[in-house]
């Protein structure tokens, strides 16, 4: 049967701080493993080898970390203090926030919330804050026209997702993370909600800013984006969001349509991760595949096409639901 | 209707890029390490000139003839030499190239009686001064001078033994001709 680890202290701020300590080191040597592999599937993509220094040029990433922790945290003349320092934290917190919701494995879980999913769409928002104010207080055109974007299309392809979401809530009818794996005990919902989980992929990719859909950040337009004024480790901190948010949104979606931990012969937590790697990789493979979308194209592509697809999914979900 | 067929164009079009990437990804890289490995150059590659083996002798085979030097066109070539105590032929001693004024034209190896310029390997030369561009041809052959020259001296005493035959025997047929 399952334990919550939190439950396992007797201090309430002990177990909020381990779990957050834990949750922190992993996304950091996450982020930083996933830099050196999407690197390399890029090298590879594009027929070169990709940073060689030490074994698989894994000491790139070391380097390149501290070169980040090394570097001056630089403050534009006219930002708004405030704003600039605290947006590049607000970007990074939901996902430390929420990631201790997930169900790894089947026996010992950070905590399980049995609204989890409502908790998770709501403050999963709360980085798009982060991002306009980054845009906004750094007191810069490109930043400010990047944050502008991205803001659109965050919310624009909000609604998909969410609408991705609720079939699978309607099959299980809870909203337990823990209990929708349970669900998925004899098939998992990627065989009953194809389209959702397409809707989904494509949502997520959309939601963490990565290409064909990093319009905010669109090099040969904006410069950087809404971080072009960052430097140092505040920008490092927005590199770890990305790749963050990026484990996070595939988590989720093995959660509600890979069957999370599930999976024969291997323990619990590998098949979970593997699911979740798995994810990631064609998220990369997209961004080194796709051109780049036109603004136009990326809203036309969110009303037009992904909201009535979901919502048709949705409805036939609902009818099939309701004759069986 | 139309948007459709548009979605179901576009998700063949994506998947079309999606198995370009990957057949990409499964070839080997077609790069280099250039610092560490060495790139082969092409039989066509040009750049500064260099003095060519020539077979039989052990080194190479310039005569000083100053051809090179008069045909350049950018006169980046400067020639000198000395005719060795018993040699038939000179040797150049001294064969510089001023690879800053080089349009690697390859008029000098054209010209070349002996056939021995060619153009070298090196791509990677660099430099801070024009100074550093003066290739001396000569030097990377010195230290087999000596025994070529003795080589060469053997080759000419084989050519002159030859030669001296054949003009005994084309004295011998020109007086028989002429009984």
């Amino acid at each position: 049967m399952k334990t919550d680890v939190i439950q396992l202290f007797e201090n309430p701020y002990l177990a909020l701080g381990v779990t957050i300590a834990v949750i922190m080191a992993y996304l950091s040597v996450n982020a930083i493993m996933l830099i050196w592999l999407e690197r390399k599937l890029s090298a590879r993509i594009q027929r070169r080898i990709g940073p060689q220094r030490g074994p698989f040029g894994l000491m790139q990433q070391i380097f390149d970390m501290g070169k980040l922790l090394s570097k001056e945290l630089l403050t534009p003349e006219h930002a708004n203090k405030l704003l600039y320092v605290i947006a590049p934290i607000l970007v990074f917190a939901p996902v430390v926030a929420l990631s201790s919701l997930f169900p790894i494995t089947s026996t010992y879980i950070f905590h399980d919330f049995n609204i989890a999913i409502v908790l998770i769409l709501a403050i999963s928002g709360i980085n798009v804050i982060g991002i306009f104010l980054a845009g906004w207080g750094s007191n810069n055109k490109y930043a400010l026209l990047g944050a502008v974007r991205s803001v659109a299309q965050n919310i624009s392809y909000e609604i998909p997702l969410i609408l991705s979401v609720i079939p699978i809530v309607m099959i299980t009818r809870t909203m337990s993370l823990y209990d929708i794996t349970l669900a998925q005990g004899t098939y998992p919902f990627v065989l009953v909600q194809p389209i959702a989980l397409i809707i989904f992929i494509i949502s997520a990719t959309a939601e963490t800013n990565r290409a064909p859909f990093d319009i905010p950040e669109a090099e040969s337009e904006l410069v950087a984006g809404f971080h072009t004024e960052y430097s140092g480790m505040r920008f490092g901190l927005f590199f770890f969001a990305e790749y963050s948010n990026m484990i996070f949104a595939c988590a989720l979606a093995t959660v509600l349509f890979l069957g999370g931990w599930r999976g024969p012969f291997l323990p619990d937590a590998v098949w979970f991760f593997i699911k979740v790697y798995a994810l990631i990789v064609l998220m990369m493979w997209f961004r080194w595949t796709f051109p780049r979308l036109r603004f136009d194209q990326l809203m036309k592509f969110a009303w037009v096409v992904l909201v009535p697809l979901s919502l048709i999914n949705l409805l036939i979900t609902t009818l099939v639901l309701k004759i069986v | 209707m139309g948007l459709i067929k548009e979605v179901i164009n576009g998700t063949k079009t994506l998947l079309t890029g999606m198995k370009v990437t990957l057949d990409n990804f499964r070839k080997p890289p077609v790069t280099s390490q250039y610092p560490m490995e060495k790139i082969e150059m092409s039989e066509a590659f040009r750049n500064v000139i260099v003095l060519i083996e020539k077979e039989g002798i052990g080194s190479h085979d310039c005569i000083d003839c100053k051809l090179c030097e008069r045909v350049c066109p950018s006169f980046c070539i400067y020639l000198d030499g000395e005719r060795p105590e018993g040699l038939r032929r000179k040797r150049s001693t001294k064969f510089e190239v001023d690879f800053a004024l080089c349009s690697d034209c390859g008029l000098c190896l054209d010209v070349c009686p002996t056939d021995t310029l060619g153009y070298s390997k090196i791509h990677d030369e660099a430099g801070y001064n024009r100074s550093d561009f003066l290739y001396d041809l000569i030097e990377p052959w010195a230290d087999k001078e000596e025994a070529a020259r003795e080589r060469l001296k053997e080759i000419e005493a084989e050519q002159a033994a030859e030669r001296a035959r054949k003009a005994a025997a084309r004295k011998a047929k020109k007086v028989k001709r002429e009984k």
